[in-house]
Parts: structure tokens; C-alpha cells; sequence
């Protein structure tokens, strides 16, 4: 019976044979060679017991052990990373992308710090360092794992705001997981390494998102209408100072002119005056002809007011005004 | 033919004793041996091959690893009224077999003492304590100017407490309180922790509710806050137009007033040579500034008229 049920482990496992203290005399078991198991392309180690009592370590390769139930070997994969998946499952790992069953409510659901809901999915990565420490110091040690994970992720997602959860804090609460993890493994002494702790989708409540997608949407929107108003703002201030340039301009241009031509209407009045002073008569009476040259071509009619007549005196038609600059004309 | 009958029995029956009384104790086991019910010798600690007399004594096995223990999901009101879901876990070994077996028997015996501690040790210090103080712990530290502000706002500042106690504190009172209850029945607890907390489904509705309200008044905060900044930033671009434009404006004024105040101060120097003469010329350029056809209406006594008859007469 134990014979039969020796032969099958020896098939499936590696054996070794004892060399520990308490194993002199060694008798060749039915072995099995490596090369048969080469396609497990796992790195293993395998527990020896004898009597149920831990008697070495074999390693990877040929090994032999007693027969007949003496010894047993217990086979823990210790270099293969393992991982555990809190609020998904991953599926169908073998196609090329993996696919995730639908998430665990009561695995993700957790309280931030300011008591509000959020849905944290994560993985543990984890070795077994110990294969010894690993089957005998725990009875549940991957429940435990498991265990003490979601309550470590619990308390450190408790002990921040949600909004820093969501976003900034991620890294941070990997690396402090892993550590307290690693911290409470290494309390009870179960040979397991932590080796990473990695966030997957953090998130608010189903039901909240939409919520807390409208908050960025707004938050785009604030930005939108400020940018849109510092455009116009940066549109409109430019094109003002332009305008007031140019209104400045023109009034220097409007300066510039008027005092020219004072300049210009004082240089012909002196010109004149100097004249005038030379022969005051002459020219008076020829400035006034000159005025009435240029004055009585246009003239439709000419009114004549005298002190005590009730009613102006026509002087004029238009028809003789026509003809009248010939006449100033001869007076020459 | 009678020798081998006897020999195959005498065999069997030494296999038969043999089976019997030797037995194995695992690395993760301890043993005890039971004689008629009773113990005899101590706990047996040493894993591998041990001896007992056939047929009269059994051996009693236990598990000398960490256990683990999974509390029931309970439903428990804190010290607010909240009703939230607590599920705790626990470690625990058999410290003592001796009075493990002769108080709980098995391990399920064991099992139904935890039960019944741990559950009321938390039901206890959970209904006792505020949420907050169950979720957070004794280093929560928030650094309020991390905050973003809108969240500041939603949460509400006095809120943000750090706990008197905190989460840690509170498992181990829950611990304390466990080992103080345990009736002694050989078992020594390790830890308790709280795997998880939750709100009972109908608060977390109105949870979510409240998370929903608060973001849609953040997202009108921002859309009133994007409105306001807009028309201020706008109400700026209105006053640095004014004053653009209105500056520019007197600057104008000031330009032309200044020429008008030049070209006024030209013509009195000029024009106060000889006030007559001026006089006369502006009188007769407004003539000659006449426009056609217009009538016009001469003083019988003025200068003009005199030329004009003098014109006319000759």
C-alpha cells in the first residue's frame, strides 16, 4: 500500500536521500529522475520529512528518500513569484490579453478617511522564502495572506482622504501595503516574502462616478470660460492701447497744425501789416477791393441797412451782381 | 503447512501491535496521549515516531501552527448611530493541550469559544467607538494645504480629526478585552484585526447619495466659479479699456488744448501790433469767405458800403 502510493509520489516529485544526522544507513528508493519532470520548469524545493518530522531540504535534482511512509516530502514552489488578486479575478491568462472577471464588491469596497465609499482592487505579489517556516508555522498561510492584506489595505486607505486615494496617493499606499505586509509575515514568521503591492483600478462607487466625472467636467468648464474671457481680455487691451495711440497722434497731428498755421496766418498778416504801415491808405482801400472782387462774384443780393428806414434797401439783383467784378476791374 | 499458518499469524499479529502502538506526530502537531479519556504523560511536542500500548491508549493530535480564526459578518451600530459591517480575523494556537483537551475537546469546541469572546469583544468596542475613529489611525495626518480646496469643502474641515484612538488602538482593546473574557481553555490569542468595514447597504445608498450631492455642488461650484472669473477677468478688460481709452483722451485734449493755447497766444502777439488793422482784414476775409448767392445785409454807414458805392459808382 505505501509502496504503491510511494511509487506515485516519486513519479510526481523529486526524491532525495536522507543525509541528516539521523539517516545512516541509506536504502535506495525508487527513483525518479529529473529529466522527467524537466517540463515542469518550476524551481522547486522539496520538505523531507521522516515521521512526519522535518529532516532537510532537497533541493532541485536527483534525490532520494525511504520508502515504505518513513519519509515524505512535501514539494513548495519557493522561486515562483504567486500572486493574489483582491476585487478581480484574472481569467484565461493563456490568450494574449488577460481577462478580468468581474469585480468583488465585498473584496473592494472599503472607507477612506473621510468616511466615504471607494472601490480599491489590487494584487499582492508574494514568494515563498521559507518552505519550512512556510507549511509548519501557519496553518492558512495564503488565507492569512489574504487576510491580512485586505486588512492592512483597509487601514491605510482609511487613514487617507479619498480624494488622495483616487489619485496622488497611489504609490505611496503600495509601498506602505507592502511594508506592513511584509511587517505582519514576518510577526508570524510564515516564510512568505512580499515582494510588490500594486494598485489596479481605484475608483469611486459605481453609482458616484458620473458625479465625480461632472466635477471634471465643470473643472474643464472653469477653465474653458477663463480662457476664453483672457482671450478676449487679451484681444480687446492691445487693439485699445492702438486706438489711444492713434487718438494721441492725431491730436499732436491736430497740434502741429494749428499751430503752423497760426504761424502761417501771422507771417501773412505781418507781411500784409508791414505793407499797410508803408501806405495805410493805398492798401486799405485796395484790400477792400480785393475783398469785393473776390466777394461780389458769389453775392446773390446785397441789402443795404440805414439808421431810420424801416425796411432794407435792396442794392442789388443777382442778374447785375453777374456782372459786376468787370467793374472793380476797370476802376484800376 | 501448520508452522507457515502460525508463522503468518504470529506475523500479522506483531504488525497488528506494532501498527498500533506506534504512531506519528507531524511537524505541525503536538499530541497528547489518552488513556481511558484521561492524559497520561505530558503533550507530546517532539515531531516523528512515538510509542504507545496497543489498544488502551489513543492519541489525541493537535495543531501546534497559527491558526486562524474568521468571525462572522456582523452587523454592529457605532457610537453615531452608523450601522456598518465589521469582519474581523483572528490568529490564535493551542497554547496549553492539556487544558485544551479537557476544556474544548476539539478544535470546533475552541472555535465556538472564539466565536462568542471575539464577537462581543468587537460588537463592544465597535459600538463604542465613533466610524472614524474605527477607520482611521493614530498617524492619520492630513495636510490640510495638500488638500485641493474643493475637497476641503466637501469634507468639511472640523471633520478631518485625527482620532483619539485610531484603528490599531482599537484592535488591540478588542484583543485585550478577548483575552480577558477567554474562559481558560488553553489557547492563547495572537492577534485581532479588522479585515473589513462597511456600510450596511441601505447607509451606503445614502452615502453615495451624499458623495453624489457633494460632487454636483463642487462641479456648480466650479461652473459659478468659472462665470465669476470670467466676468471679472472681463469686468478687469472693461476698466483697462476705459482707462486706456479715457487717458488716451485727455492726453488729446491736453495736446490740442495746448496748440490751441500756441496758436491763440501767435495770433494775439501778432494781431496786438495793429488791433485796426486786424480788424479790417478779418472783417473783409469773412466777406470773401461768403458763399454763393447769399444775401447780404450791409450797415449804410460801414466802410464796405462806401466801397461798394465808390465801385459801383465808378
Amino acid at each position: 500500500m505505501s509502496d504503491a502510493r510511494d511509487i506515485i509520489e516519486q513519479l510526481l516529485r523529486r526524491s532525495r536521500g536522507p543525509r541528516g544526522p539521523n539517516g545512516p544507513r541509506t536504502i535506495p528508493a525508487i527513483t525518479a529522475f529529473q529529466e522527467m519532470f524537466g517540463g515542469l520548469g518550476v524551481i522547486v524545493r522539496g520538505v523531507i520529512t521522516r515521521f512526519g518530522r522535518v529532516i532537510g531540504i532537497a533541493e532541485n535534482g536527483l534525490n532520494f528518500k525511504l520508502p515504505f511512509g518513513i519519509d515524505a516530502v512535501q514539494v513548495v514552489p519557493t522561486q515562483r513569484v504567486q500572486k493574489e488578486e483582491f476585487g478581480f479575478r484574472s481569467e484565461k491568462a493563456d490568450r494574449a490579453r488577460t481577462q478580468f472577471a468581474a469585480g468583488n464588491p465585498d473584496e473592494s469596497l472599503m472607507l477612506t478617511g473621510d468616511l466615504n465609499i471607494i472601490q480599491v482592487e489590487w494584487v499582492v505579489q508574494y514568494r515563498i522564502d521559507d518552505p519550512v517556516k512556510y507549511l509548519y508555522s501557519m496553518r492558512l498561510t495564503t488565507k492569512t495572506l489574504r487576510d491580512l492584506s485586505e486588512s492592512v489595505m483597509r487601514r491605510i486607505v482609511g487613514n487617507r482622504i479619498g480624494s488622495d486615494v483616487l489619485t496622488i496617493g497611489r504609490i505611496e499606499i503600495a509601498s506602505a501595503a507592502r511594508d506592513e505586509i511584509q511587517a505582519a509575515m514576518e510577526r508570524y514568521d510564515n516564510g512568505i516574502k512580499v515582494i510588490t503591492v500594486q494598485l489596479q483600478d481605484v475608483l469611486p462607487p459605481t453609482r458616484v462616478q458620473p458625479a465625480f466625472n461632472e466635477v471634471n467636467e465643470a473643472r474643464q468648464q472653469l477653465e474653458r470660460m477663463v480662457n476664453d474671457a483672457t482671450k478676449e481680455a487679451n484681444q480687446a487691451i492691445p487693439k485699445a492701447d492702438g486706438t489711444a495711440k492713434r487718438t494721441v497722434a492725431e491730436a499732436e497731428g491736430y497740434a502741429t497744425e494749428r499751430v503752423n498755421r497760426a504761424h502761417g496766418d501771422v507771417a501773412a498778416f505781418s507781411a500784409v501789416l508791414a505793407e499797410y504801415k508803408r501806405a495805410p491808405e493805398v492798401t486799405r482801400t485796395r484790400l477792400y477791393l480785393e475783398a469785393l472782387n473776390k466777394v461780389l462774384p458769389k453775392i446773390g443780393s446785397v441789402v443795404v441797412v440805414q439808421d431810420g428806414q424801416a425796411t432794407p434797401l435792396p442794392l442789388l439783383n443777382l442778374r447785375d451782381g453777374q456782372r459786376l467784378p468787370q467793374k472793380p476791374e476797370a476802376t484800376r | 503447512m501448520k508452522n507457515i499458518t502460525y508463522l503468518a499469524l504470529v506475523a500479522v499479529f506483531v504488525l497488528l501491535v506494532f501498527s498500533r502502538s506506534a504512531f506519528i506526530v507531524d511537524q505541525s502537531q503536538q499530541a497528547i496521549i489518552v488513556q481511558f479519556g484521561e492524559p497520561v504523560g505530558g503533550v507530546i511536542s517532539e515531531p516523528g515516531l512515538h510509542w504507545r500500548i496497543p489498544f488502551i491508549q489513543n492519541v489525541r493530535p493537535f495543531d501546534r501552527r497559527l491558526l486562524d480564526w474568521d468571525g462572522d459578518v456582523s452587523q454592529i451600530p457605532t457610537l453615531g448611530r452608523e450601522f456598518i459591517i465589521v469582519d474581523t480575523t483572528a490568529r490564535w494556537r493551542i497554547s496549553d493541550p492539556l487544558q485544551f483537551l479537557r476544556s474544548v475537546q476539539s478544535e470546533n469546541g475552541a472555535r465556538t469559544r472564539l466565536d462568542d469572546v471575539l464577537d462581543s469583544a468587537v460588537r463592544d468596542v465597535v459600538s463604542g467607538s465613533e466610524l472614524a475613529e474605527i477607520v482611521r489611525s493614530a498617524d492619520w495626518k492630513v495636510d490640510k494645504s495638500q488638500l485641493r480646496e474643493e475637497d476641503v469643502a466637501a469634507i468639511g474641515a472640523d471633520e478631518l480629526a485625527k482620532p483619539k484612538k485610531g484603528r490599531g488602538q482599537l484592535e488591540k482593546d478588542i484583543l485585550a478585552t478577548a483575552t480577558q473574557q477567554m474562559p481558560n481553555i488553553g489557547i492563547e490569542l495572537v492577534d485581532v484585526r479588522i479585515k473589513r468595514i462597511n456600510y450596511i447597504d441601505s447607509v451606503g445608498k445614502q452615502v453615495e447619495d451624499r458623495m453624489i450631492a457633494e460632487r454636483q455642488s463642487i462641479a456648480a461650484r466650479f461652473r459659478s466659479e468659472g462665470q465669476g472669473r470670467s466676468e471679472e477677468i472681463l469686468g478687469n478688460m472693461q476698466r483697462e479699456l476705459q482707462r486706456i481709452a479715457s487717458e488716451a483722451a485727455r492726453q488729446a485734449q491736453e495736446i490740442r488744448g495746448r496748440a490751441d493755447a500756441e496758436a491763440t497766444k501767435i495770433y494775439g502777439d501778432a494781431y496786438g501790433q495793429d488791433p485796426a488793422f486786424y480788424s479790417l482784414s478779418k472783417t473783409l476775409d469773412s466777406y470773401s469767405t461768403l458763399g454763393e448767392n447769399t444775401t447780404l445785409m450791409i450797415d449804410a454807414k460801414s466802410e464796405f458800403f462806401r466801397y461798394l458805392q465808390s465801385s459801383q459808382g465808378r
